[in-house]
């Protein structure tokens, strides 16, 4: 399988995931958007790795990403649920306290 | 060639603390006072007596040899000033007068001020006193004589304005401080001269030196070495004269002196006793024995100065002590004229003779004085609102010879002192100085004759006042009756206590000639034998004849005639003053009646030859009108000055206003406003919504990879 093949579908799935980012209202969505590009990103790594002929440094690599992932979908998952009780929504529009 | 440093090298006697004892208690004295209030008089009563002893016992220490005790106080570059003693015999018998004055005084005190409510300020002041005088006698540092010389000044300052609430206490406080100040310009004048010419103030080291120094071409030089190396220092030999004068200044001011005598006769605003101690008994015989202490380093210029000051003071107090109607007033003349005898000795070389008179003086003086105090404190007690009187005042006298006795005791043997009659210790004193004047004015001849015919004459003056005052006082109707109209007062006059009454009589028996000696001769009493009078060290062409070299056939030869003649002179003022003021004479009974003494003479006698109002109009107005003038100056001129300075600074602040407003805030705003306004343009981005930034973020990250990349 080629290599640039496989860079093709990481990008897209990041742009897929950046999409998500940019125009989804809701925090939840916006945290999924996130999780793929987090993908997107490991399998670059993953398909970096396999063509590389001494180690596996991009699966390890990888592994730890995931696990950063979980750790912290589970960390915004929690300040999500905070926001929501602060500001009583997840409108990502009306959750603007920082504008200057 | 003698070297600087060892002349003023330290000396060690294992009595110094003994010398301080004796400065030192009068202090103690003196705090003491301050703290407990209550027993002020008891306790400097007790000290002054236990200085009394120390005073005595260092007598005996150090009666045949003379100790010298001297320490370095601080140094400057290459000066060097010292503190030292000098415990001679005549510090010696000058620390037992006085401070057997000030014990009497403080006994008679206690009851004098009884019932002052600032007994303890007064008491203080006296312990004060004693201390600075303790320290002018001990002292033989010109620096520390003259520390402690405007010490007692200020002493003096403080105990004649002690009932400062008196308008004329206080200005005679300030007049006496004042004419003080103008004498002890003349004092630093004098140590300023002999300090640039030895480079010390040590006054046995001047003494040295000035053995040593030498007239040449009419320099005065004087050579020393220093370091090693050869110092010769050259003044114009007037300065030898200008010195001695100059120092003589401190003492015309301090002993009151023609033409600083005015103060005195104003001092007796102060309490009774205080003119006893200060005025009469020792502040102002300080001079004298001044005088004492610079005697060998005087020239035959400056001697003359002192004599002819001395005599001309003797003779106008004296002729001032005529005609006044105030007791204290009279005594207060009288005192400016025994002292002009004791500065009239010292001009003319009978530096024992003058010495002498002022011990014989301070008792019979202050006999008199206390005296007096008596009787003032006692007719002070009739004073009542319904009989106002001036208890000071001679015309409210008379006839107190049987009310107070022992007063009439201690008065007359005091007066008899005074006026100089044979037996008593002032004609051994007076005797001694006129036979040495009597001697000078025939080595000297000419016009120095005039000093001796004044000397003279006011032995005549003297025992007139002198018996004026008791005749008045003693003799006669008690005049206060007559004058108030209450028959009843005489009998409640009543004689002083003891605590007034002993201290007079203790002077006056100190007054009778037995205590110096069993004679008629002065050259016979223990203080002539014990003092002998030193050979002057100046250069031998300033120097004067000195007495010690005239032949002792020339005293032997005047001796019977002076005698005679003062004895003579003495009887017939005792006879004039009887003549007119006997009990009953014309100018007696006239005398009750007068508001001023009618004449020429007798005014000039009574305002004292009008030297006080020629002050007032000529010196005083002088100075008021500089002083207008100097102000006129001042308020026109130099605050015009500062005056345009302060506008010039206003308008310049103004100029400096107005650019800090438009130049250096406009710069600080302009920053401030392009700051806000850029900020103003930029703050859209801020939109607070996470995805824009989140947008904007990324743009800008892809932007920098592809610049990277590319």
């Amino acid at each position: 399988m080629q290599l640039n093949l496989i860079l093709l579908l990481g990008a897209l799935l990041f742009s897929a995931g950046l999409f998500v980012v940019l125009t989804k209202k809701n925090a939840i969505m916006v945290l999924i958007g996130i999780e793929l590009m987090l993908n997107a990103a490991n399998l670059n790594l993953v398909a970096f790795s396999r063509f590389d002929p001494q180690a596996l440094q991009g699966q390890i690599f990888s592994l730890f990403v995931i696990t950063l992932a979980a750790a912290e979908a589970a960390i915004a998952l929690a300040i999500v649920v905070k926001v929501y009780r602060y500001f009583n929504t997840t409108d990502l529009d009306q959750i603007n306290e920082l504008k200057g | 060639m003698m070297d600087l440093l060892e002349a003023i090298s330290p000396q060690i006697s294992p009595y110094t603390l003994w010398v301080l004892v004796l400065i030192c208690l009068p202090l103690v004295s003196f705090i003491s006072a301050l703290v407990f209030k209550k027993n002020a008089p008891t306790l400097t009563t007790f000290i002054t007596g236990l200085n009394l002893f120390v005073a005595i016992y260092l007598s005996f220490l150090f009666w045949n040899e003379p100790v010298l005790i001297r320490g370095n106080w601080f140094q400057i570059g290459e000066t060097h000033l010292t503190y030292s003693f000098y415990i001679d015999r005549i510090a010696l018998i000058m620390g037992v007068v006085v401070n057997f004055v000030a014990l009497l005084v403080h006994v008679f005190s206690t009851e004098y001020m009884r019932i002052d409510n600032r007994k303890n300020a007064y008491f203080a002041y006296l312990g004060l006193f004693l201390f600075s005088m303790m320290g002018i006698i001990l002292f033989n540092d010109l620096l520390f004589i003259f520390i402690f010389w405007e010490l007692v000044g200020f002493c003096s300052y403080l105990l004649i304005g002690f009932w400062f609430e008196k308008k004329s206490a206080s200005i005679a406080a300030n007049k006496a401080f004042i004419l003080n100040r103008i004498g002890d310009l003349g004092f630093i004048t004098g140590l300023m001269i002999l300090f640039t010419q030895f480079n010390t103030l040590d006054l046995s080291a001047i003494k040295s030196f000035m053995a040593l120094s030498e007239i040449e071409d009419g320099n005065w030089v004087v050579t020393f070495s220093q370091n090693g190396s050869e110092t010769i220092n050259r003044l114009d030999g007037r300065w030898l004269s200008a010195a001695g004068i100059a120092l003589f200044c401190g003492a015309v001011g301090k002993s009151a002196q023609f033409p600083l005598q005015i103060w005195l006769p104003d001092a007796m605003e102060g309490p009774t006793p205080v003119s006893a101690l200060i005025h009469a008994a020792t502040m102002v015989a300080a001079g004298v024995f001044f005088l004492g202490r610079i005697f060998v380093i005087l020239d035959a210029q400056a001697l003359e100065v002192v004599a002819i000051v001395g005599a001309v003071t003797a003779f106008m107090a004296a002729i001032a002590a005529l005609s006044q109607f105030d007791i204290k007033k009279v005594l207060a003349y009288s005192t400016i004229s025994q002292l002009g005898y004791m500065v009239l000795a010292m001009g003319v070389g009978a530096y024992s003779a003058g010495l002498f008179h002022l011990i014989t003086h301070a008792f019979f003086k202050a006999g008199l004085f206390l005296s007096a105090g008596i009787i003032i404190h006692q007719l002070h007690h009739l004073e009542s609102e319904k009989h106002k009187f001036d208890p000071q005042d001679m015309r409210v006298m008379g006839g107190l010879r049987k009310k107070m006795p022992w007063t009439f005791f201690a008065f007359t043997l005091c007066a008899l002192a005074l006026a100089g009659l044979p037996g008593f210790s002032g004609f051994l004193s007076k005797d001694a100085i006129l036979l040495n004047l009597a001697v000078w004015s025939d080595i000297k001849g000419g016009g120095f004759y005039i000093p001796e015919v004044l000397a003279f004459m006011t032995v005549v003056l003297t025992a007139f006042y002198t018996f004026r005052m008791m005749f008045l006082v003693f003799y006669g109707e008690f005049r206060l009756e007559g004058i108030t109209g209450d028959l009843n007062l005489g009998k409640k006059l009543k004689e002083g206590n003891l605590w007034l009454t002993i201290p007079a009589v203790i002077f006056a028996i100190l007054s009778i000639s037995f205590v110096f000696g069993t004679t008629l001769n002065a050259e016979d009493t223990w203080v002539l034998k014990s003092i002998s009078t030193p050979i002057y060290i100046v250069p031998i062409a300033y120097a004067a004849q000195s007495l010690v070299d005239v032949p002792h056939e020339t005293f032997e030869a005047l001796h019977a005639t002076v005698n005679t003649v003062s004895i003579l002179l003495a009887l017939a003022g005792l006879v004039i003053a009887y003549m007119s003021y006997k009990p009953g004479a014309k100018l007696e009974r006239q005398f009750i009646e007068r508001r001023e003494p009618i004449g020429v003479l007798g005014q000039v006698s009574f305002y004292h030859w009008y030297q006080n109002s020629l002050y007032e109009k000529i010196i005083l107005r002088g100075i008021l009108s500089l002083s207008k003038r100097v102000a006129w100056f001042d308020q026109h001129v130099i605050d015009g000055i500062v005056n345009g300075i302060s506008k010039l600074t206003v308008v310049l602040a103004y100029l400096v206003k107005w650019f800090d407003l438009y130049v250096i805030d406009g710069m600080v705003n302009l920053t401030a406003s392009t700051v806000g306004k850029v900020g103003q343009m930029t703050r859209n981005m801020q939109s607070g919504n996470v995805q824009t930034q989140i947008l904007i973020t990324f743009v800008f990250i892809i932007t920098l990879i592809l610049l990277l990349v590319l």
